[in-house]
Order: structure tokens, then C-alpha cells, then sequence
């Protein structure tokens, strides 16, 4: 079992608020998420779960126990640390059996679980190496070794592939997904990388200032960001904004303007919308296509980055920036006009508090 | 703008006059050194440059270190080199004439056995105390203390006196009517003769060379404490180490380049102790603080029986002691930079 509930948590360094009525179910066996950017209480929260950081308010449940004063040893969770934290001076299979033989386990036991991780993480050949004579890719292993071994409740990663160079945290990442599949346990895994998080993902948890600004499904947040900020982070190219407002409203489509002037008609059901209300719209770069029809965004081309599979083109329409990741190879240079067709891509709505309008 | 640009030339005229007589003394070195160099060639120039500081150093080590080891061969009482007659290994036959080495009394020059042993026993014990007070004060020191830069200070300020003030303060408090029987006798306590009984004025010794140089070591711990990552505490404690654990199989082991340092210096220094004890103690009473720089120091100027070939001698064996620990340091560095470059 590895459920972990959070409710109403609040976490306080002095005067600093860092986590702010944080409410939160992950199910056993879940592969969860923190995302957000650098200083948004990801790392806290899950600090908080570890048992590393008491919490100021609420409370942290696991397996249906409370866990507030329990100790970070004895709520069965295991962490992997962003800098590894191996002890330096002992060798691969003494970092292994050092939180085994905290607890008296028989020797014959922490051998077998120590072979059975090292089999499963391919570092038999390391056993008798400091972590000093590993590669960043091997010390990782040896780091996740060590929360094997422990057969925890819950796995905690923090942030454990930004130490790695960009092919091999690919490549881990894939082992990652892997591993979850085959042991099957919870694993809470915090990142700023959206990528990351869109590959390994059951929920995708979006932070911000220390609270959560979203819980969902990769693609639930991909196709349904619940507000600009959450739309903005997930999704890479980042997502366009324009800013427009309501111009005519019929049953099931709303037309909107540009501040260009441009005309866009959008699929709209719901109540929320007024003739003359202001709105930001958003659209992703890849949703946008190139045209050749004067009715369409005319833009002025800024940048063109030729990727070969696809070209993304850095655009300026009426001094807002637009950015579009187009299929192929297109002969545009900076300079250039051109125009850009949102025909049929899904337009994303936003009120001016920055939250999805209903029925967008 | 018309004020910034009046600061900077104020500041650039300023420069320029405090400029003006280095530029004045380039100018005038100027002359001179291109003929030297003409003379001794580019690649000649870094030897003139450091020949002042070799000089320096071979003036008032190396020719002292020489004239030392000829002095330990000669023998008689007086001073000048020249007057002095030429001995051999007397010096040392004599230093090391000896029916039992464990008693120095069975030796020709009882004195200086007597301070090897005091030596010895000064050294095992104020190491020994001196790693145990600085480990425990830097490990405490480490902890999240309310004030921790004011105790930082505290334990560290001893080490900025010179040892002759230390070794004058601990006098006064020490003595007949010192500091602590002043108080001792408030609480009913009769004064003690502390620097007179023999045993005491071993222990002062020792505590005192400890108040003085313990704030040194336990900087040195401190910041071989600081080093260690904390991630590793959390691991730890993430895997329910208990404390004694931690320290056992995670701190004192990571801390053991430092502690290595903090083993050889204190003990080179502890091998050389002399002042504060002269201070404090004067040796006494009778021979039971007398170290071998001590001995040196009056067999080679202050007894009436002045013998300096014989000093020369114990200094030249002393050296040889500090020699090699100093070796011993030396490895220890070298295989703390390949570990860290490893």
C-alpha cells in the first residue's frame, strides 16, 4: 500500500509562507508529479511527505495513519535525493546495506536484496566501487538502489535526472517509467521539467508560490489548463496569449477581436461570456498553420528555427509576439509576411483573472 | 551628472597623486633593472626577483639551521664558533649516555631525559585531550545554536593572544593569590598551592596549551564539518540512523582529513611547547614541567653551566622529531589532494 493524503497543509519558514493550504489524494501506486517553476514548493511538499520538514498546519495521512509526528524513518517512505547522497567513503554495496542494517535485518537478507537490486538496476559490476569511481548515470542507479532495497510505502525523487546530461536523462527517464511499471509502488517524483513530467506522469501536480494551481491527467492539463499560468507551463513551445475581446455571441460559438483587428470564432456553450468582455486567448504553437489566405493572421516573421522534422517560426502580429511549430520545412526568412490560420485549433479562453472561462 | 562627474575626477586625480610616487620609484627601478636584465636574461629575471626573499631565508634559516649543526659538534662553554673546539659526536654520545633510557636519572644528562619524558607525556596527553575538547566543540558549535558566531568567537579569541599574555593570565589566576583561591575561598575552600604541587602544575600545563590553542583546531573541525553535505544527514535519517551511528559511520570518517591535520599540527606544536610554560611554571617546581625546548633553551643560554654545543645537539635531535611529523603532513596533504581530484 503506498496512499498518501494530504489535507490542508501549511508550511512556514518564519514570516515566509511556502506551502499554502495544500490539499492533496494520490492513490497506491501512482506515479505523481510536482511541477513548477524554481522556488514554487515542490521540493517542500514533497520534504514534507518525506518527514524532513514538519509541517505548521494540516495533516499528512499515509495508508490512512496519520503521520504528522512520526518520524521520517518510520513512515516506510524512501527518497532519492537530487545530489544522490551516497555516503562517499563506502562502496556501492555498503551504501545499499546501510539502511538495512539500521534494522537489525539478518545479513543473508540484506545480501539477497542488495543482489535482487543490483540485478534490476544492472550495477552488479559497481558493487565494490566508491561513488566516486561512478558516472553520474551509475551514481543515479545506485541512488535509486538504495531506495529499493528499503521496499518502501512510497518512492520520493527529487528532482533526481537534472544531474544528468541531456541523452542520458532520456534514456533514464524510460527506466524510470519502466521500473514503476514492474514494482508497481506509489512514487511521488518532483521536477521542473515539463517534459519529465508529461512522460512520467499518472497526475501531473502544477505549483506555484506554494500552492497547487492544478491536479490532473498529462493531457487533461495539455488540453484543458484550468488558468494562463498552468497553460503557459505545460506545453512546450510555451503557449501563445493574445489578447481580444468578445465581439458577437451566438448559440454555441462566440466571435472574438484581436487587437489586430482579426475576427476569430470560437466553439463556446457556456453563460459566462458578455458581449465587450476582454479576454486572453490561447493558443499552442503547434496548432497553428500556415496560409496563404488574407483573412488569416497577416504576422511579421521574426526568427525562423529550422529543426528539419518541423520549423518553428518566432512571429510578431500587431506587436504581440506569436510563436508557430509548423510540419517540415518552409523557405521563410525574417522579414518576411506571412499568415498564420487558427481554423479549427482548439482556443483556449481566459478571463482577466487569468481562469479558463466556462464553457470554452 | 555634473556631481558624478566631479566625484570622478576627484577620484581619478586622487588616484593619480597616491599613484605618483610608486610611478616615481618605477621610473627610477627602471633603469637599473633593464641593465640586469640585459645582463641576466628574461628567463633570469624570476631568479633576481626572488633572490631577496632566498636571501632573507637563507640569512636567518638556513645559515642558523648549519651553523647549528656545527655548534652541535664543538664543545666548551664559550659563544663564538671560532673559540670553540671541534668534538665530534661527542655532544651526542653524551646526550645519549644512558644505563636505562626509562630512567633518566641512570642517564649522563639526566636533565634532558627528564624533559623527553615530560615531553612525551605533555605531547600523548594534550593531543589526545586537545582532539577529544576541539571535536566536541566544533561539533557543538555546529549545531544550531542561538548566538553560534558569538561562541565561534569566544572559543577562538585564546588563539589570538600572544602565549606570553596567556601564559601571565593563567599566573594570576593560579597563583597562591590568585584568581581561583579568591574564589574557592568564598565558597570555604582553603588556597591551594596550585603552581608548586607537582602534579597540579603538569595538569595546568596541559590545560592551559588547551585554553590557548583549542579554538585553532576546532575552526579547522568546524569547517571540515560544514563541508559534509547535509543531504547525507538526510539520508541517513530518512533510513533511521541513530545518532551515534551518524557520527560514527558518517561524520568521523568524512571529517578524518581534517582530523589528520588537526593530529600532526597539534602535535608538532605540542613537541615545541615553551613559552606559556616558561611563563606559568618557569619548569618547576623542580624538573616536572620542564620540556625539551626549555631545556634547550637554558642549557644553550640561561644555566650558569651553559653548554650550547650540547643544546645545539638536542635541538638538531629535536628537529629531526619535527621532521618527521612534518612529513607525515605532507603525505596526508598529498593524498587529501589526490582523493580530491579523484
Amino acid at each position: 500500500m503506498g496512499e498518501i493524503k494530504l489535507s490542508d497543509v501549511n508550511k512556514s519558514f518564519g514570516s515566509v509562507h511556502v506551502l499554502k493550504d495544500i490539499d492533496l489524494h494520490i492513490k497506491d501506486g501512482e506515479f505523481v508529479v510536482f511541477v513548477g517553476p524554481s522556488g514554487c514548493g515542490k521540493s517542500t511538499l514533497l520534504r514534507t511527505i518525506a518527514g524532513l520538514e514538519k509541517i505548521t498546519g494540516g495533516v499528512i495521512e499515509i495508508d490512512g495513519k496519520r503521520v504528522n509526528e512520526v518520524s521520517a524513518a518510520d513512515r516506510g517512505l524512501a527518497m532519492v535525493f537530487q545530489s544522490y547522497a551516497l555516503y562517499p567513503h563506502m562502496s556501492v554495496r555498503q551504501n545499499l546495506a546501510f539502511g538495512l542494517e539500521n534494522s537489525n535485518m539478518p545479513k543473508n537478507e540484506v545480501a539477497e536484496r542488495i543482489a535482487e537490486a543490483a540485478r534490476m538496476l544492472e550495477i552488479e559490476p559497481y558493487l565494490e566501487r566508491r561513488p566516486g569511481q561512478l558516472s553520474g548515470g551509475q551514481r543515479q542507479r545506485v541512488a535509486i538502489g538504495r531506495a529499493i532495497v528499503r521496499r518502501p510505502t512510497a518512492f520520493l525523487l527529487d528532482e533526481p535526472l537534472s544531474n544528468l546530461d541531456a541523452e542520458l536523462r532520456v534514456s533514464t527517464r524510460a527506466e524510470l517509467a519502466a521500473l514503476h511499471a514492474r514494482l508497481g509502488s506509489t512514487m511521488i517524483y518532483v521536477t521542473h521539467d515539463q517534459v519529465e513530467a508529461m512522460t512520467l506522469a499518472h497526475r501531473i501536480v502544477v505549483m506555484r508560490a506554494g500552492k497547487i494551481e492544478q491536479v490532473g491527467t498529462p493531457l487533461d492539463l495539455y488540453n484543458t489548463p484550468a488558468n494562463r499560468f498552468v497553460a503557459g507551463f505545460i506545453g512546450a513551445p510555451h503557449m501563445n496569449f493574445l489578447a481580444g475581446e468578445v465581439a458577437e455571441l451566438q448559440t454555441g460559438t462566440a466571435t472574438l477581436t484581436t487587437s489586430g483587428g482579426h475576427r476569430l470564432l470560437v466553439p463556446f456553450s457556456g453563460h459566462s461570456l458578455s458581449v465587450g468582455d476582454k479576454l486572453t486567448i490561447g493558443i499552442r504553437p503547434q496548432h497553428i498553420t500556415l496560409a496563404n489566405d488574407p483573412g488569416s493572421l497577416k504576422v511579421k516573421v521574426r526568427l525562423v528555427e529550422a529543426l528539419g522534422s518541423e520549423t518553428v517560426i518566432h512571429a510578431d502580429l500587431n506587436g504581440e509576439k506569436l510563436l508557430a511549430v509548423v510540419p517540415g520545412q518552409k523557405q521563410l526568412s525574417p522579414g518576411d509576411e506571412a499568415y498564420f490560420s487558427v481554423a479549427g485549433a482548439p482556443l483556449h479562453l481566459f478571463d482577466r483573472n487569468g481562469l479558463r472561462v466556462k464553457g470554452s | 551628472m555634473n556631481t558624478n562627474m566631479s566625484t570622478a575626477t576627484l577620484t581619478s586625480r586622487l588616484g593619480g597623486l597616491l599613484m605618483a610616487p610608486v610611478n616615481l620609484l618605477m621610473r627610477v627601478l627602471d633603469i637599473p633593472l633593464r641593465a640586469v636584465q640585459k645582463a641576466a636574461g628574461i628567463g633570469g629575471m624570476a631568479a633576481v626577483f626572488l633572490a631577496p626573499n632566498m636571501l632573507i631565508f637563507g640569512i636567518f634559516v638556513l645559515l642558523p639551521l648549519v651553523i647549528n649543526f656545527v655548534y652541535s659538534m664543538t664543545g666548551g662553554t664559550a659563544f663564538f664558533l671560532s673559540e670553540r673546539e671541534f668534538v665530534g659526536a661527542a655532544q651526542y654520545e653524551r646526550l645519549f649516555q644512558c644505563a636505562n633510557y626509562l630512567d633518566p636519572m641512570s642517564c649522563q644528562e639526566d636533565a634532558f631525559w627528564t624533559a623527553v619524558g615530560n615531553t612525551f607525556w605533555f605531547v600523548v596527553l594534550q593531543v589526545s585531550l586537545m582532539i577529544l575538547t576541539a571535536l566536541i566543540t566544533a561539533l557543538i558549535l555546529n549545531r544550531d545554536l542561538a548566538a553560534r558566531s558569538f561562541w565561534r568567537a569566544v572559543f577562538f579569541f585564546p588563539v589570538l593572544l600572544s602565549p606570553v599574555v596567556v601564559g601571565l593570565i593563567w599566573k594570576w589566576i593560579l597563583q597562591r593569590q590568585g584568581l581561583l583561591n579568591f574564589g574557592l575561598y568564598q565558597f570555604g575552600v582553603e588556597p591551594y598551592t596550585w603552581l608548586t604541587d607537582r602534579n597540579w602544575t603538569f595538569v595546568a600545563t596541559i590545560g592551559v596549551s588547551l585554553w590557548a590553542h583549542m579554538g585553532f583546531y576546532a575552526l579547522i573541525l568546524l569547517a571540515g564539518l560544514q563541508a559534509i553535505p547535509k543531504d547525507l544527514y538526510e539520508a541517513a535519517e530518512m533510513d533511521g540512523t541513530k545518532p551515534a551511528r551518524v557520527f560514527w559511520r558518517i561524520t568521523l570518517p568524512l571529517l578524518m582529513p581534517n582530523l589528520l591535520v588537526v593530529v600532526v599540527l597539534a602535535l608538532i606544536r605540542a613537541v615545541q611547547i615553551f613559552d606559556e610554560v616558561y611563563v606559568l611554571t618557569g619548569g618547576g617546581p623542580g624538573t616536572s614541567t620542564l620540556y625539551l625546548t626549555q631545556y634547550i633553551y637554558e642549557t644553550g643560554f640561561a644555566s650558569a653551566l651553559r653548554n650550547p654545543g650540547l643544546a645545539a645537539a638536542a635541538s638538531i635531535l629535536m628537529g629531526l622529531v619535527l621532521v618527521v611529523l612534518t612529513l607525515v603532513q605532507l603525505g596526508i596533504g598529498q593524498r587529501g589532494e589526490k582523493k580530491g581530484k579523484r
